[in-house]
């Protein structure tokens, strides 16, 4: 190690950071590294600490600027003719809103994205003297060895290669004491001790946390309100938590928040989340509130009674926030509104009434993003390959990152949408190729002189083989001075330039197939603890929208894929994707109703895990929709409880229901109860929030919230509002217990009869468009109930509404000539009174045919129907009739 | 006498769906004839005012939904009518054999108090059509057989004789009314269904 002994600790730290969040990045095991939310402006930011330390440059604003050491890629790269476009060019590419003014910042933010860092960096430290001439002699990037870690960590994320991470020395990133404290353990710390876990700590922040927060974070400080967000957001990241603690903004606003913080979060955060930290550095942090109040004032006070709802009882998180002093508070609270208004612009200030939500209630009155039920009614089959169709005339670009897709729909169907997606590829470039062959043909028609049509084939040709060697320079050229390269070539998953679409597609695939797995083995306890829970939780993840090109975490989704693909085309060149002739449709190979192997041949080897899709042990959970409540909460204290939860932690094979990480039996009484799947998760899969549960409210009207698994969270609150209960059937004795319920059923039942007068009827435009405010199934399937609808009810509001309306469109009815005379008229009696099938107290009526009679004239159940009397008579007649004519003809 | 009262003669067609019973009567009220089908749902009226010999007449004529598909909604305008009129297609065979049930489940609903003389007139549409399917023999036959009914032959697309078959519906409504008591000569109440609003029923309403 050259240079200064003042700075090995800043340098551990800087390493350590960028280490532990590549560490938690691949942990998850996706293909994508950029699918665990957060991960990349995370690893951005601990990336650019470490080229921000000890650069010679300062920008306007004082803070140390490297874009004069990203410049020499000017003269560094091999392909320097293109290289100063291409350096202009990655700065006009996507980057995040906070890194706008910052050229800088932006490089560092794609290369990264684009796995083509560490292949750069590389290229730049092999310049010894424009290192130096732009970096400190104690800078960072100038002790080799920890250049040499850094560039192993930015390929371990690029190759998607937990292993490589174990090739850096331990001395490098640990101070002989943490040393010790190195365990090997469990790759989710969910289920580990905290005592442990205390200990490191305790060491670990004592030692380091001065040097953590100063030298960074001081030059975010000041200057613009950018700044001074991205500051805030770093210590939202210190606070935001530890895998058991509720994600307590998420509770409130589970899908909008989530992607802001974290997006933003730093990585620094699993060392200095401790309150600790924080009385340090006091005076720091008053600066940092001083100056955002200033700014943001006027914000404070919209979302001051948030705070008071955040804590819920759980002992690790009183543990958390005990000490956190007001002033931390207010920051988190104002960058939770700032990032609020800039995340979601859309969303009108009224929304913000959800904030005053209780303690552990959901606000559930705003429309909920997503439904259950497909747009025509069906109800999605969990286990059926779903995939959307595209409209008529929607062009491929707008369907591929359509919402279709980002319905967060089950992993399973994610999955088979990469087949449906290549698919759809392969007919979009089959139908190009088709069109251009078209084109090439007529050409060819016009030129008659064969001399000039064979030398056009031949500057083709020519042209096809200098592409090809130019693309081979570049895959060869990649590994170029790469003091620490594994025996892997490194095949640059992401080059620079363009042309390499389809190659970078073909490695990304290569990265896909790498088992990962392994890499569980690797992690230290450290490494899992805080910033795992902030960078990893299920539903985080899949609260990211899919498709949508605004972050990076989906380049490698399908839909990513393929849009990178067909961005090589201009519009024009583009079928639409209604026009696509998929190879294999819908139609023709109905994914629904193909058989399922009924036994699978049996491995004797161990078949490696597979998360995804399960395995022999464990299989992911699906959206189901559960009428029945589950046994009662297990509860710590009661023995036999203990004996329940022990045997359901044996039936789930000790594994956590939602990611299948196993835990060891002593620790199993930390995995929680999911009160709507009846099963045990671990917590980071179950983060205690609470919801109502169907199967309670169906079986004992019950509304209370019950924790439950992240999973059932977010599907519960995807079909709150969708008519899935049928409740009546479900317990036939509930009416007996709701009163309200029972009334509603009766307006329910008189909306689905008045609908037909007043749907047909011309004099009734106005109480039409009253009915076509409510939501179809109101009226048209008056047996189903909606979680939402149920809660309305207990409260009185459906009820309400509904005999409000039904009273208008009795009232209309009444008066209506046309209305009455479609009434009815008791053929029993032949009395003038036109009757009605609503009135249910004196009107009975044939379910067979519909006619009405007074219920004092005919008993359904004894009497045959009068007129279905006739139509049987005539049907009799009508075959007899028939056969005579047929006999005659 | 007569000419000083305004009557209100009431009309329904009745018939198998698309025989043209909305068509036919588009064409005598509005002259107007679309080729496009569409169902009727329910029931629907219009008015017109014509001149039956020296009185002028307002005939509201009833348009009937041939489906059977609208169970949620009932006949109670049957109530009341003065005129019946029987509608089939001449080229489908289906149409006229239902008249029979058309008419019977009319005098079942209607409940009029002369079944046996209650004027119904029979209108075979479509005569512009080709192949033929019913021929004016066997039609005039069933009406015959049913107390003598009168029977035109129609087309509303090219208006034939659809002016003649209603100034005879007319008149054979008029006639019907002056023999029955004169329960709806007025205008703005035209229907007798008032006289019995459900309204005035506590338990009208569902709830």
């Amino acid at each position: 190690m050259s240079g200064n002994s003042n700075y090995p600790l800043k340098y551990q730290l800087l390493l350590r950071n960028v280490k532990n969040t590549v560490e938690n990045l691949l942990i998850s095991q996706l293909a994508n590294v950029w699918f665990v939310y957060g991960g990349l402006s995370r690893l951005h930011n601990a990336v650019e600490k470490v080229f921000k330390h000890g650069c010679k440059v300062n920008n306007s604003d004082g803070c140390p600027d490297f874009w004069t050491f990203v410049q020499g890629l000017d003269w560094l790269q091999p392909h320097n003719a293109k290289s100063s476009s291409l350096l202009d060019c990655e700065l006009k590419q996507n980057s995040p809103q906070y890194l706008k003014n910052n050229k800088a910042s932006i490089w560092l933010y794609n290369n990264l994205e684009n796995h083509s860092l560490s292949q750069k960096l590389a290229w730049l430290l092999s310049d010894k003297t424009h290192l130096h001439s732009c970096y400190y002699e104690d800078a960072f990037l100038c002790q080799e060895k920890y250049a040499e870690a850094i560039l192993l960590c930015l390929r371990a994320v690029e190759h998607n290669q937990p292993s490589l991470i174990s090739e850096i020395k331990p001395c490098l990133f640990f101070s002989s004491e943490n040393v010790q404290n190195f365990h090997k353990a469990h790759r989710r710390c969910s289920s580990f001790p905290d005592n442990h876990l205390h200990n490191i700590y305790k060491t670990a922040t004592r030692s380091k946390t001065y040097d953590s927060l100063n030298a960074p974070e001081r030059k975010t400080f000041h200057s613009d309100v950018s700044k001074v967000t991205k500051k805030n957001n770093f210590i939202n990241g210190k606070l935001k938590p530890w895998s058991s603690m509720p994600d307590l903004i998420s509770s409130t606003r589970p899908k909008q928040f989530c992607k802001a913080s974290q997006s933003k979060t730093t990585p620094s955060t699993p060392i200095i989340t401790r309150s600790r930290s924080f009385q340090i550095n006091t005076d720091k942090i008053i600066f940092t509130k001083d100056t955002v109040e200033e700014k943001n004032k006027e914000k404070n006070d919209n979302v001051m009674p948030q705070m008071k709802h955040v804590i819920f009882d759980n002992i690790n998180i009183i543990e958390y926030t005990q000490s956190k002093n007001t002033t931390i508070k207010k920051s988190k609270k104002i960058d939770n509104s700032k990032l609020y208004c800039s995340v979601s612009p859309t969303r009108s200030s009224s929304d913000y009434s959800f904030l005053t939500a209780l303690a552990g209630e959901k606000d559930y009155k705003r429309a909920p993003k997503k439904s259950f039920i497909e747009e025509d009614g069906k109800v999605l089959p969990p286990a059926t390959g779903y995939f959307p169709r595209p409209v008529k005339g929607q062009t491929l670009a707008s369907f591929l990152t359509s919402s279709q897709f980002v319905r967060a729909n089950a992993e399973l169907d994610r999955e088979n949408a990469h087949f449906s997606i290549s698919e759809a590829m392969i007919a979009v470039m089959e139908q190009i190729k088709c069109k251009q062959d078209l084109k090439l043909v007529d050409e060819q028609g016009d030129e008659s002189d064969e001399e000039i049509m064979s030398l056009k084939q031949r500057i083709r040709l020519r042209r096809r083989q200098k592409l090809q060697e130019t693309q081979k320079k570049m895959v060869i050229g990649t590994p170029l001075s790469n003091a620490t390269t594994t025996t892997e070539a490194s095949t640059s998953a992401y080059s620079t330039s363009p042309d390499y679409c389809h190659s970078d597609c073909i490695s990304s695939d290569e990265v896909e197939d790498l088992e990962i797995d392994e890499s569980s083995n690797l992690i230290d306890s450290k490494g899992l603890s805080v910033s795992m829970a902030s960078l990893f939780s299920e539903s985080d993840l899949l609260k990211k929208p899919r498709g949508a090109p605004d972050g990076a975490s989906d380049v490698l989704s399908a839909e990513g894929v393929a849009l990178s693909l067909i961005s090589r085309f201009s519009e024009k060149q583009l079928p639409r994707a209604s026009d696509l002739e998929w190879l294999v449709s819908e139609e023709d190979a109905p994914q629904a109703l193909l058989p399922l192997p009924k036994s699978w041949p049996v491995d004797t080897e161990e078949v490696p895990p597979t998360p995804l899709r399960g395995n022999k042990d464990w299989a992911p959970p699906r959206p189901q929709i559960i009428f029945t409540p589950q046994p009662p909460p297990m509860h710590f204290l009661c023995c036999i409880c203990c004996d329940r939860r022990k045997k359901l932690m044996v039936k789930q094979n000790y594994r956590c229901a939602g990611c299948g990480t196993r835990v060891l039996p002593q620790y199993a009484s930390k995995f929680r109860f999911c009160h709507y799947l009846g099963r045990y998760f671990c917590t980071l899969c179950h983060t205690n929030q609470v919801a109502l549960i169907p199967g309670r409210i169906i079986q004992k009207w019950d509304f209370s919230r019950y924790p439950v698994s992240n999973f059932s969270y977010r599907l519960l609150e995807q079909m709150y509002a969708d008519p899935l209960l049928p409740v009546f059937d479900l317990n036939k004795n509930i009416e007996n217990i709701s009163k309200n319920l029972k009334k509603c059923r009766t307006y329910r039942l008189a909306l689905y009869y008045v609908k037909d007068f007043i749907k047909t009827c011309r004099f009734a435009e106005k109480i039409q468009e009253y009915i076509e405010r409510e939501n179809p199934y109101i009226y048209m399937d008056p047996d189903v109930y909606s979680l939402q609808d149920l809660v309305n009810i207990r409260s009185g509001d459906l009820n309400k509404k509904l005999e409000s309306l039904v009273d208008i469109c009795c009232k209309h009815i009444y008066e209506c000539q046309l209305c009455k005379a479609r009434g009815f008229i008791c053929e029993v009696c032949l009395h003038d009174q036109v009757i009605f099938p609503w009135q249910i107290k004196k009107v009975t009526r044939c379910k067979k045919c519909g006619s009405c009679y007074h219920i004092s004239c005919w008993k359904p159940e004894k009497e045959t129907c009068l007129k279905c009397a006739r139509l049987e008579k005539r049907k009799n007649l009508k075959v007899e009739n028939d056969v005579t004519t047929s006999d005659v003809q | 006498m007569a000419t000083r009262k305004k009557v209100l003669l009431k009309v329904i067609i009745l018939g198998e769906s698309g025989v043209g019973k909305t068509s036919l009567m588009n064409q005598y009220v509005n002259r107007k004839f679309s080729n496009q089908y569409k169902a009727t749902i329910g029931a629907d009226f219009l008015t017109k005012e014509v001149q039956v010999d020296d009185r002028i007449v307002t005939m509201q004529i009833w348009d009937t939904a041939g489906q059977e598909r609208f169970q949620s909604l009932g006949v109670a305008f049957y109530r009341g009518a003065d005129c019946c009129v029987l509608v089939f297609d001449v080229t489908a065979p289906n149409t006229f054999k239902s008249l029979d049930s058309w008419r019977d489940e009319f005098l079942v609903q209607a409940a009029p108090q002369d079944p046996e003389n209650f004027p119904f007139v029979v209108l075979g549409n479509k005569v512009d059509l080709e192949p033929r399917a019913i021929s004016t023999k066997r039609a005039q036959q069933w009406c015959q057989s049913k107390n003598n009914i009168p029977y035109f032959e129609t087309s509303a697309k090219e208006a034939l004789n659809v002016e003649q078959a209603f100034q005879s519906i007319a008149r054979n409504a008029l006639s019907q009314q002056n023999h029955t008591v004169d329960l709806y000569s007025e205008l703005p109440e035209p229907i007798s269904l008032t006289k019995t609003a459900p309204r005035n029923n506590g338990d009208s309403c569902a709830c």
